[in-house]
């Protein structure tokens, strides 16, 4: 394997290719300047793609986010390394950050596949898909989704059996094992930190029994079974393929709490469950969907409203956070919460149940500036040095934030975000332009 | 009915040991979790919400803490840490001071230097009292089964009952709670069996058989001591039988108050994270208890007790600061509030 770094140059590097990345790349990009956007999956558009709807105008994610991510990818000031982590980022002085990179290979010639899907059908080996967050599965040779950019063919080296049958059937002989990891070492002016979140594992909360019970998911596998690319074609329970009629919704599955050291609001959970609520009563209109709350967080434009429009609907909104979940033969699940309006301990039957997972902080990039000079709070968010006046800035000159990399926020306000991001570094990059 | 609040009533909980209640958000959390929690009786959090608020009222009528055998689950749990456990933990203490009519259980959970010095005051007196008959042994061991005898009936009849009637009167009278007069004594066994076995414990989630049968054990020990002494005549008999059963009884209680004392230091539970004075109190000198009765019993099967007087002292110092202060005042009477406890909380789900 070779390890000898082949160095580029741009002006700005950009760590995540999600909405927030994504944008800021954009902006950038949009004034001229060379823009290297790194992405650690082998898609851009980040979590926002796989979405299913976004609150609280219920727009369609994927109709959104698919053109931007084209616009990215076509763009000719924007060069995008997917499957690619930056390994370390150092300051030599004031417009020149040394960047390392590591590009996986994707043991396929994105230019010349062309998404055919014939070495998915020849590939013998099934594994779960994590794009589908494990409801279904997916080949070894497999294109990672339906609307992933790029949409080329990857192999997933881990699991595959170097049977070669995928190359056999390639039309175009774009699949190629001899591919190796490349090294980079980059020279770049400015850094955008998009690394974005990581949601709670709630493996953490055995009382809650996920992955034990099989009707127990997250609220992350519920967005992939309303969106329209989604893996069933219709709403199941994965246990056994029942269509639910009673399903119910966790809030504060690992936000909010000190046992599992994220004593922090995610932010977007009441409204993502608020609008998948709505969005099951449209796709099952038989069907009770109840939320347990602690708060309800209703808080930015417009979703007030949209929280009385679910009540309006008909979702149920119960005041009590669930203690513990266990399950019965039939695979209906039993939730005990305290009724807080009644002060009464109480337990109720529903044949599905949704966690809606909190956001954390992304712990990839905890180590990622030489020296530890980049400075995060205290839950791992990227900390900004000057929050009041500009909110994109870090404790490093030249480095800036943008969206959920500094904290749990919605889409609108990570595109916010991104566009205070761009404008900081343009302005940045402008002032040492001459240095 | 207007509910005045006071929430510098926190401030009184903490003296008893309330740690961090006021963090609750009211999530339901620690109702929940808690597998004695039942839909007729939900708690803990109702007991943090009225302790927040400064409910005096509603804490002094209620059964609730009782009903709690501090499992810990809930304390484990809190996404606040409000630790509502310890909070329980707490009022079963501040009830224990507010049943009280003579005001001094509140006083000595509450200060510490009070505590010692009544204990000082406690071995003071026997000293005294063994000086004016000169150290005589025999007088000495005389009088010790004569104290605990009177001390037994005496706490009784002027503490214990008159206590266990306010109890009655807060949470059974108070509540407006009516009870048929029968029901009084087709119930008693529910008080009988929970005194003696803590069967209620065994309900927890948790299923800790080994806490629930090292407890009985020490109990029964504990109160298979007490008749042995003052019905038996331990330290007098010359029955064999009797001799070898103290001995045993004896040990059991040293070394499984040993070993709570070594838990409570080594904090591995939520149970022992938080120890007051009073906990510490009711651990050793029933612990000392046990040692220096078997030391006394020893020492007299080697003959040597004469010529070590001093062990007699001790233990009877042991002896009448446990009886005078620890068991009226202290945590041992958990033994009886815990048990009348249910007891009410049965009749009262009878009544409705």
């Amino acid at each position: 394997m070779s390890s000898e770094n082949k160095t580029i140059k741009f002006d700005a590097l950009i760590v995540g290719a999600g909405i927030a990345g994504g944008e800021a790349a954009l902006n950038l990009a949009n004034s001229g300047y060379k823009v290297l956007l790194v992405e650690k999956e082998r898609s851009i558009g980040g979590k926002m793609i796989l979405l299913s709807k976004v609150f609280p105008t219920l727009d369609c994610s994927a109709c959104i986010t698919t053109p931007k991510v084209s616009e990215i990818a076509r763009h000719k000031n924007i060069t995008i390394f997917t499957e690619s982590e930056v390994t370390d980022i150092s300051k030599t002085a004031d417009n020149d950050f040394i960047a390392h990179i590591t590009k996986k290979p994707r043991y396929v010639h994105v230019e010349d596949c062309t998404a055919c899907q014939l070495c998915e059908k020849a590939c013998p080996v099934s594994v779960r898909d994590q794009y589908q967050y494990g409801l279904i599965g997916r080949k070894a040779a497999f294109i990672p989704f339906s609307i992933a950019n790029p949409k080329a063919a990857a192999i997933d080296i881990e699991n595959c059996t170097l049977c070669g049958a995928c190359e056999k059937v390639c039309p175009t002989s774009c699949i190629d094992f001899t591919m190796e990891t490349e090294y980079f070492e980059l020279h770049a002016k400015t850094v955008i930190m998009a690394s974005g979140f990581s949601l709670f594992d709630p493996l953490e909360i055995p009382r809650y029994g996920y992955e034990r019970y099989k009707n127990v998911i997250t609220s992350m596998q519920m967005e992939r079974e309303i969106a329209p690319t989604r893996p069933y074609n219709t709403i199941l329970r994965p246990g056994d393929g029942k269509v639910p009629d009673k399903i119910a919704y966790v809030l504060c599955v690992g936000s909010r709490d000190q046992t599992v050291g994220n004593p922090i609001c995610s932010q977007i959970c009441c409204m993502y469950s608020i609008k998948q609520a709505q969005l099951l009563m449209g796709a099952l209109p038989m069907a009770d969907v109840t939320i347990y709350y602690i708060n309800i967080r209703s808080f930015g434009k417009g979703f007030e409203e949209f929280y009385q429009q679910a009540k309006g609907m008909g979702v149920n909104f119960v005041k009590g956070k669930v203690g513990k979940i266990s399950e019965l033969e039939n695979g209906n699940l039993i939730l005990r919460y305290e009724d807080i309006s009644e002060g009464v301990v109480k337990e109720a039957e529903h044949d599905m149940v949704v966690l809606s997972v909190g956001a954390k902080s992304n712990p990839s990039v905890a180590n990622i500036f030489q020296e530890g000079r980049l400075k995060f709070d205290p839950y791992n968010f990227i900390a900004q040095s000057d929050l009041m006046g500009s909110p994109s800035k870090t404790s490093i000159e030249g480095v800036f934030v943008a969206g959920t990399a500094t904290g749990p926020m919605d889409i609108p306000d990570s595109i916010l975000s991104a566009g205070s991001a761009s404008s900081d570094a343009i302005s940045y990059l402008i002032q040492h332009e001459t240095v | 009915m207007a509910t005045k609040i006071n929430p510098s009533f926190t401030d009184e909980l903490k003296k008893y040991g309330a740690v961090n209640m006021n963090a609750c958000y009211n999530c339901g959390t620690c109702t929940a979790v808690c597998s004695l929690s039942t839909t007729d009786e939900s708690f803990p959090r109702e007991m943090v919400r009225f302790s927040a608020l400064g409910l005096e009222e509603d804490l002094k009528t209620s059964l609730k803490p009782w009903e709690c055998y501090y499992c810990g689950e809930c304390t484990a749990s809190c996404p606040q840490q409000a630790n509502p456990g310890e909070l329980m933990m707490s009022l079963r203490r501040w009830l224990t001071a507010k049943y009280d009519w003579t005001g001094l259980s509140g006083l000595l959970y509450k200060s510490l230097p009070f505590m010692i010095l009544a204990m000082i005051l406690v071995f003071a007196a026997v000293l005294y009292f063994a000086s004016s008959i000169s150290y005589d042994l025999e007088q000495m061991l005389h009088a010790g089964h004569n104290f605990e005898m009177i001390a037994i009936g005496t706490i009784f009849l002027i503490i214990f009952i008159p206590n266990l009637l306010r109890m009655w009167y807060f949470t059974i009278v108070k509540t407006k709670t009516k009870v048929g007069i029968k029901y009084y004594f087709t119930t008693l066994s529910e008080l009988f069996v929970n005194m003696f076995t803590q069967k209620r414990l065994r309900d927890c989630d948790e299923a800790d058989n080994f806490r629930w049968v090292e407890h009985l054990v020490l109990v029964l020990s504990y109160l298979s001591l007490l008749f042995t002494t003052v019905f038996l005549n331990w330290f007098t008999t010359e029955n064999i039988f009797v001799v070898v059963f103290g001995y045993l009884i004896s040990f059991i209680i040293f070394v499984v108050t040993a070993h709570f004392v070594s838990d409570r230091l080594k904090k591995n539970k939520s149970l022992n994270k938080f120890s007051q004075p009073s906990d510490w109190f009711f651990v050793i000198w029933l612990f000392l208890m046990g040692v220096t009765a078997f030391m006394v019993r020893l020492f007299i099967d080697l003959d040597m007790l004469v010529s070590n007087k001093w062990l007699y002292i001790t233990h009877l110092t042991v002896l009448a600061q446990w009886a005078l202060i620890i068991v009226p005042f202290g945590k041992w009477t958990h033994f009886l509030y815990r048990s009348f406890g249910i007891y009410f909380s049965k009749l009262k789900t009878l009544s409705s």
